[in-house]
């Protein structure tokens, strides 16, 4: 059913989009897949999201998701159909040495799991969300498919989420979860694409469980076209002596609202988030991150670049908090944006919140316009005035691009990333 | 010596066929930077196959004459002409004047991480060659000519992977500027302080480069504060900038001399 002719959509009133939210679930609920426990926790999940009301612009921590785009989404219920066939115009090449999995709509449409020991059914593990990762309940409401991973050893694992735009709803809940056993090495890459129906909607889930000593890279790739909005809310616990590092590149969907918590719960536990955000147009990328130091000797590394471009809108908030637990923390943040559109916007908010004496915390976030000096240099040697602003802003991500080290999801990230850029020629040189 | 100085607006040297225009020719050019008048009447002309040093103290305005000519933003021209090849240089945006065949190579050049030194060259390369009618150069063409360039500047082949200027040390970024001259055959290259910062051996190796470049349909002008680089590029006429005038132009040995006695020599002769 579609709700667009719902006379909640055109009332302005604030919780209108909280009521259809929670309307759209009690029509479907009965229909979601999943046993007593996935139902139970369903419904606490729409309670929680009751209780805490629906995000709004006055709040701090939502000031910058472009929250408008939400009341565009026609109807919330998934489709609850039978999975559409992994016959996808979109799916790029595999990777070489990677697993993958497909999802299409918010299904699994492809992929084996046995050899990942993996564990995929239908159901639900309600995770606990912080207030600016509301939006997680959404996800838990409405999910009809979960990964979910375990994985010991080493592993290589590619998992698209795929925007169809065919379902006949235009919402879809993906969830991962993902742990990786004591002293497993994995690698994920987590891609979004696809271009999507109008007004459509992806919220997804993740959750991680780094156990001691486990390594997790764990590449997000996010180039849904412009008529998605895209949600994800992550949460990640990382043990004694694990290592959990994020390489994000951002480029797609019409609005994109990033709400990730990292918890360092173990001695030496350490997070390298590395991400990028590039807008056009009237897109918005804006993502909130807080890491919580909760055990001694954790270490956090957060570098981020974010382009504003045209009319767009990119944030960023990286709170770090180092409680009483955490002696001998080290934090370093960097965080870099560039305005370029007359109009754009960025907004980089670094907060640290430090509550033991032994920590070693350092912290940068500029924000700025081309360096003109670089800008002269590149004239001066005859490089018209487009392609050396190009070239700069090329220049800029390069080295959250560096980071990304697997070759061919590098060439695909630079691809894309310059895609984001008007005039860079011949990209195979730049690399 | 006792050679009079040569008065500024006539210090062109003359032209041996008065219907060929200078290459470039500036005159009595007032500019400023920062609301303060630098140049106070510069007046120049430099023809294809000569070779001019422009020396001065700090602060005479070398520096802003070099970034004037090359069109760097935030220099403002409040007087006097300057013409390429009879065009009207300060007319053109930064980018025509380098496809026009103008080099500038920077005394700090900048790093860009991100961009590299192949790409850069072949960019700048490619867009002086369309300008020039000629077509691009693939990517064969490309490297056999950036190798044999990269040989005789003394840099390694891997830096052209690198990125623009990164890490390199003072040295290297000017053996850089000069590998991207080589590489764009300019017909004018303003070499601002080039030899700044060079040990003894990598100056050689940057006069050598320079050297190579000289030539009939070509000039280079030379800005800088000592005489040193002279032994290395031996120039065809000297001029002495001080206080954004050029207060007296000769031939090498007006270096030699300045070496000698100094820059308050020309400033007490300036003065009286």
């Amino acid at each position: 059913m579609r709700s667009t002719s719902n006379p909640a959509a055109s009332t302005p009133a604030r919780s209108s989009l909280l009521d259809r939210v929670l309307a759209d679930y009690r029509g479907i609920a009965a229909q979601l897949p999943g046993d007593a426990d996935s139902r139970a926790a369903r419904a606490r999940a729409a309670a929680h999201l009751g209780d805490l009301g629906w995000p709004s612009a006055r709040d701090e921590q939502w000031r910058y998701t472009n929250l408008r785009a939400l009341d565009r989404i026609g109807a919330f219920a998934p489709d609850t159909a039978a999975a559409p066939a992994a016959t996808l115009a979109e799916v790029p090449p595999a990777l070489p040495g990677f697993e993958r999995l497909i999802y299409a709509d918010g299904r699994l449409v492809s992929g084996s799991h046995g050899s990942l020991a993996a564990d995929l059914r239908t159901g639900l593990k309600a995770a606990e969300w912080l207030p600016e990762q509301r939006l997680g309940w959404l996800c838990d409401m409405f999910a009809t498919d979960a990964a979910r991973l375990t994985v010991a050893g080493d592993a290589a694992i590619e998992i698209l989420f795929i925007n169809s735009g065919r379902a006949s709803s235009g919402a879809a809940y993906p969830q991962l979860q993902l742990r990786c056993e004591p002293g497993s090495r994995v690698r994920l890459i987590e891609r979004h694409l696809g271009a999507g129906a109008p007004a459509s909607l992806v919220a997804m889930n993740i959750t991680i469980e780094l156990a001691r000593e486990a390594t997790l890279t764990h590449y997000r790739l996010q180039q849904y076209g412009r008529d998605t909005v895209f949600i994800d809310t992550l949460s990640a616990q990382i043990a004694e002596r694990a290592r959990y590092a994020v390489r994000s590149v951002a480029v797609g969907a019409g609005s994109a609202r990033t709400s990730a918590r990292v918890q360092l719960a173990g001695r030496g536990a350490t997070l390298a988030w590395g991400g990028i955000a590039v807008g056009r147009g009237e897109q918005v990328h804006d993502i909130s991150l807080k890491v919580e130091h909760e055990a001694p000797e954790t270490v956090t590394e957060e570098l981020f670049r974010g382009i504003a471009d045209e009319r767009s809108r990119v944030a960023f908030s990286g709170h770090i908090r180092i409680d009483a637990r955490a002696p001998g923390a080290q934090t370093r943040q960097s965080l870099r944006g560039l305005i370029e559109g007359a109009s754009a916007e960025i907004d980089l908010r670094p907060r640290l919140e430090i509550l033991t004496d032994d920590v070693r915390a350092a912290h940068g976030a500029t924000t700025g316009r081309l360096d003109e000096d670089l800008l002269f240099y590149l004239l001066a040697r005859g490089i018209d005035r487009p392609t050396a602003r190009s070239l700069l802003k090329w220049a800029f991500l390069s080295d959250a691009l560096r980071e990304i080290d697997v070759p061919a999801l590098r060439a695909e990230a630079e691809r894309l990333a310059a895609g984001q850029l008007p005039d860079v020629p011949d990209l195979g040189a730049l690399a | 010596m006792s050679e009079a100085p040569i008065p500024a607006s006539t210090a062109a040297p003359a032209a041996t066929a008065a219907a060929v225009a200078p290459l470039l020719e500036v005159r009595d050019l007032h500019a400023r930077v920062g609301g303060q008048t630098v140049l106070k009447g510069v007046s120049l002309a430099v023809n294809a196959g000569e070779v001019h040093a422009i020396m001065g103290p700090n602060g005479s305005g070398k520096s802003t004459l070099a970034y004037v000519l090359a069109g760097r933003p935030g220099y403002e021209i409040i007087s006097g002409s300057a013409s390429f090849e009879g065009r009207d240089l300060l007319s053109l945006a930064p980018e025509e004047r380098a496809r026009a065949g103008l080099f500038l190579g920077f005394q700090y050049p900048v790093e860009i991480p991100g961009v590299n030194n192949a790409y850069l060259l072949k960019a700048a390369l490619n867009a002086a060659r369309r300008e020039r009618g000629q077509s691009e150069l693939d990517a064969f063409e490309f490297l056999s000519l950036v190798r044999s360039k990269t040989a005789l500047m003394h840099i390694d082949e891997s830096f052209l992977g690198r990125g623009v200027n990164e890490g390199f040390s003072g040295g290297e970024k000017k053996r850089n500027e000069i590998l991207q001259m080589l590489v764009l055959e300019p017909k004018l290259a303003l070499l601002d302080e080039t030899d700044s910062g060079l040990d003894i051996d990598a100056l050689k190796v940057v006069a050598n480069g320079v050297n190579s470049l000289r030539g009939a349909g070509r000039a280079i002008v030379l800005v800088t504060h000592y005489q040193r680089l002279l032994d290395h590029i031996v120039p065809d006429f000297v001029h002495v900038l001080t206080r954004g005038r050029i207060a007296r132009s000769g031939d090498r040995t007006l270096a030699l001399e300045l070496e000698r006695r100094g820059y308050d020599w020309i400033d007490g002769q300036a003065a009286a």
